[in-house]
């Protein structure tokens, strides 16, 4: 496919909402203030593990401005919540799990007269002893934070996923190199510049409308239907500018959600809670911790022969997305490699360490810190260059992955390594860093490779519908339930619109995500609008034409194969342009219906969970990324100088869309590799803003590349696959890679901060409760 | 305790009576609807609520509303003027500076804090001064390529 062949698919353009952006326009949920608004606020536990022995909320209506007061007693099922895992409540119901969990929650007029109505309110919790450490989760003795199970395993136990292939051991025997280390990474904060939001609004059917910053508002509105006992047709979720969110934005906001609407519906009055940043650190989930233990066995000559992936997963205190980010994890636990033999599994398990949900990457990130640096400690003891190590072993068009799955398409890893190996000027710089002798500062390069499944995998159903429809103005009005919190997903509609269409992208307006304008389509996650919707706009793109098509042959009096398109216009044989908005118009006067919809669904999948083996996902990304690195040997800084990074993206539709998520995404990988760490001391988090909880600023940003490797991918449009979350994964390894080179020093637990660059380890500090207890009682 | 202020707000003298330990963020916002200045930590820590104070850029989450009583105030509100985006506006849509766009109206005013004064900045002063407003989507590269863009052509 050329290029040539397309007016707007790859071609410049700007995001469609940077106009209200720039102008200050925008509304996010926290810039609404309703008349006749109360403000919300929740009581959070500031233990960790305590059962509720009493809670009398009456007192808080005592309290001068508070309207209504809530708990767990407010709804169905004490609004009993969870997906894939129902062991959530809206609202604490007998237990509390983690420090920062809502408990109840006040609405009153204002901010302060909410917090006095939480602090009056007589909650008294019998603490329990807790679990902290995943890797003694399991004990016999270990205290009980999860159900009973009805299979009795461990209630600590919350799944385990695994991939098989062969029998490693039997090969690891064979094999004359043999690596295996563990591997650490810690929590991390999702840092959304705007913090967890809802705003509820009583309508006068008794339902309910609710603004809410989340990632997919179908899901919202499901959680409320069933804890609220609402008529479907009385609820409806609109999602207005989400200010960042990169996986995080999904069940602590669904709670939130609940909260607000069934305040509303008690006050009979709109209701709105905006998270402080303090309780936002403290009540949010985070990225997992991961604890890997990896055993590579390769032959003399760099042949990679067998890999065992055995690993825990922290999820804190409830599920949430924990069990589908291990299964996401043990799919590219081993790499993008060709193995003989595989075992992988790893176990998700309760602790009492916050809780853990989806965040960008999902599994991935941390399975590719892992494998990554194994695989390059392993090229070290071969001997072997680590791009040379990686080329030699990589998945290429045709191999088998240790999943079991043929790939027959769109592989570009090799293209991709070639790629950064030649603009990072790889081959010098190994030579010439490799002879430092300073003591002081030394440089150092590394890279990362990295595959990512496309969109849902065999996690579940995987289709999306969009709906377009032409407005009495002429222009084109289009609705995805796949919904932009930053990344650009409008921008990619409008394009594909105006593409298949043939019109301006100036016509073209997506409105914002709404359950009662757009059609469910499943979450917004996994990287999977540009495919999923996309594909979906274009179908309802193509309908729609198809029906211009033939009230312009109508019009010009000959069949439709022979109308033409100059700009806008429709050309017949006789080659007098008549305009879009006439061929709009006859097409009225036709009777034609000027809207459709647009389905698309995932080829279908397979995965058995129990033999570990399958087709995971229906597509691959592959990626590469290097880094450069100064380290003052002295004090253990790194400062990344450069990275390089070439994605197998399929086609891009909006380059500078593309871009602007690789450029953010190796920057959150920065941040995860060398400063970012949510530390839980027994269970109370140690940063609860931005003072402690440091991400990188302008000033620790590198000079970054890119490169698009476009593969044509063909269930994508046009060729396309995904970006969002790869862009971020391979970007740690390959800077701690670099450390290593640059220094000698292996960093196997995140992040590689001053002390463990400096002196190998994390200098022990013991923790506190105090910034807890203080930030979820201020502002 | 309420005490009245009178500030020039994006070139209008507007008066209120402020509580005197609200924030000028908060009454912005709450008592004056001007809401592109953002409450991201209300700690002086990601900039998200930087407006230009006497053409200074502060973080309004740290000025006490009564500290602001007779300054002159302009936020992100008053850039554009008669439908022409301020020229940093301009840039920042063509550089794509803008993901999730919680950051932009405080990198915006913290940009023209930094031209007004130093007109033509190196890379690293536009980073530096730049610091103090997080960003968490974008990498930040193309808000300083976008400020660059904007120096060079001195047209701020
Ligand atoms: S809100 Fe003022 S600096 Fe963050
Ligand atoms: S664009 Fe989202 S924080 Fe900057």
């Amino acid at each position: 496919m050329s290029d040539l062949q397309y007016k707007y698919i790859g071609k410049p353009a700007d995001r469609v909402d940077a106009l209200e952006k720039v102008t200050g326009a925008a509304k996010y949920v926290g810039d609404y203030y309703l008349p006749d608004m109360l403000y919300a606020r929740a009581l959070r536990s500031e233990l960790p593990h305590a059962r509720i022995k009493h809670l009398d909320t009456r007192p808080a209506l005592n309290v001068p401005g508070v309207i209504a007061v809530i708990t767990s007693e407010d709804f169905i099922d004490h609004g009993r919540f969870g997906f894939p895992v129902k062991d959530h409540f809206a609202l604490a119901f007998e237990k509390v799990r983690y420090v920062g969990q809502a408990i109840a929650a006040v609405a009153a007029e204002t901010p302060e007269a909410a917090l006095n109505g939480v602090k009056a309110i007589i909650c008294e919790l019998e603490p329990l002893p807790g679990v902290f450490d995943m890797d003694h989760a399991l004990d016999p003795d270990a205290p009980q934070v999860g159900f009973e199970r009805e299979d009795h395993k461990h209630p600590n136990f919350l799944d385990m996923s695994p991939v098989y292939k062969g029998d490693p051991d039997e090969v690891l025997k064979d094999c004359p190199v043999v690596l295996h280390e563990e591997y650490r990474t810690v929590h991390q904060e999702h840092s959304y510049l705007e913090t967890e939001g809802a705003l509820a609004i009583p309508t006068s059917d008794g339902g309910v409308t609710v603004y809410c910053n989340n990632q997919s508002p179908f899901i919202t509105k499901g959680n409320l239907v069933a804890v609220l006992g609402l008529d479907p047709i009385k609820v409806r979720v609109i999602q207005p500018h989400v200010g960042g969110s990169f996986g995080g934005k999904d069940d602590l906001n669904y709670l939130t959600a609940c909260q607000v609407a069934a305040l509303a519906l008690k006050a009979k009055r709109p209701v709105r809670m905006t998270f402080s940043r303090e309780e936002s650190m403290i009540a949010s989930y985070k990225r997992d911790a991961m604890h890997m233990r990896i055993t590579l066995g390769a032959d003399k000559d760099g042949t990679l022969r067998a890999c065992k992936a055995i690993h825990t997963l922290d999820s804190g205190a409830y599920s949430s997305q924990s069990p589908f980010t291990a299964w996401r994890a043990s799919i590219h636990a081993m790499g993008a490699y060709r193995y003989d033999a595989v075992k992988v599994e790893v176990t998700s398990v309760y602790t009492n360490n916050g809780f853990s949900g989806a965040f960008r990457g999902f599994g991935n990130t941390e399975a590719c810190f892992g494998i990554e640096s194994a695989i390059d400690e392993l090229a070290e003891k071969l001997g072997m260059d680590p791009i040379d190590f990686r080329l030699k072993n990589c998945l290429r068009v045709g191999d088998v992955t240790p999943h079991g799955q043929k790939l027959t398409e769109s592989v570009g890893l090799v293209e991709c390594l070639e790629t950064v190996r030649k603009l990072s000027d790889w081959d010098r710089k190994r030579a010439e860093y490799a002879r430092q002798t300073s003591q002081d500062t030394r440089c150092g390069i590394g890279v990362a490779v990295l595959f990512h499944g496309t969109s849902l995998g065999a996690e579940g159903v995987d289709c999306a519908t969009n709906t377009i429809e032409i407005l009495p103005d002429y222009s084109v009005a289009c609705a995805s339930g796949l919904t932009d919190y930053g990344q650009g997903p409008r921008t990619v509609y409008t394009l594909i619109t105006a593409e298949e269409l043939g019109i301006s992208p100036e016509r073209v307006r997506i409105l914002l995500a709404d359950t009662d304008t757009a059609i469910d389509s499943g979450p917004t996650v996994a990287s999977r609008s540009t495919i999923l919707a996309g594909n979906a706009m274009r179908v309802a793109a193509q309908t729609l034409a198809r029906t211009l098509n033939f009230a312009a042959a109508d019009m010009l009096k000959c069949e439709p194969q022979r109308v033409m398109r100059i700009g806008e216009a429709y050309v017949g044989p006789n080659e007098e342009p008549v305009s879009w908005e006439k061929v709009v118009d006859h097409a009225r006067s036709m009777g034609l219906v000027l809207s459709a919809h647009g389905k698309w669904s995932a080829p279908e999948i397979h995965w058995d969970h129990h033999k570990g083996t399958g087709t995971p996902y229906f597509g691959y990304h592959f990626a590469a990324q290097v880094a450069e690195v100064q380290v003052d040997l002295r004090i253990g800084k790194t400062q990344v100088l450069n990275i390089w990074a070439a994605h197998d993206t399929g086609k891009v539709i909006f380059p500078q869309g593309a871009l602007g998520q690789v450029y953010g995404g190796i920057t959150q990988g920065l941040g995860y590799a060398l400063m970012e760490e949510a530390i839980y001391a027994d269970g109370y988090l140690q940063s609860v803003n931005f003072d402690t909880y440091l991400i990188p600023t302008s000033m620790d940003v590198p000079d970054m590349t890119a490169r698009f490797v476009e593969t044509n991918f063909s269930p994508g449009p046009y060729g396309a696959k995904n970006i969002a979350e790869p862009a971020m994964v391979p970007t740690a390894p390959a800077i701690v890679n670099a450390i290593y080179h640059a220094t000698g020093k292996r960093i196997r637990v995140l992040p590689a901060d001053l002390e463990r660059v400096a002196l190998g380890k994390s200098l022990h500090k013991r923790g506190s409760p105090v910034s807890c207890k203080v930030g979820l009682k201020v502002k | 305790m309420l005490h009245e202020i009178t500030l020039t707000v994006n070139g209008e003298q507007r008066t209120v009576a402020v509580k005197s330990h609200h924030t000028l963020l908060k009454v912005l916002r709450e008592q004056l609807g001007i809401t592109s200045p953002k409450i991201g930590c209300e700690n002086g820590e990601c900039g998200a609520c930087t407006v230009l104070m006497n053409g200074k850029a502060v973080n309004s989450c740290l000025v006490l509303a009564v500290e602001a009583d007779g300054a002159v105030i302009e936020t992100v509100e008053n850039l554009s003027k008669e439908g022409e985006l301020h020229p940093l506006q301009q840039a920042f849509v063509e550089h794509n500076a803008i993901q999730c766009g919680f950051c932009t109206p405080g990198m915006i005013m913290s940009a023209k804090g930094l031209l007004d004064r130093n007109p033509h900045p190196t890379v690293d002063e536009v980073k530096e001064a730049l610091a103090g407003n997080l960003c968490r989507c974008t990498g930040y590269i193309r808000i300083v390529d976008a400020v660059m863009d904007v120096a060079k052509k001195g047209d701020a």
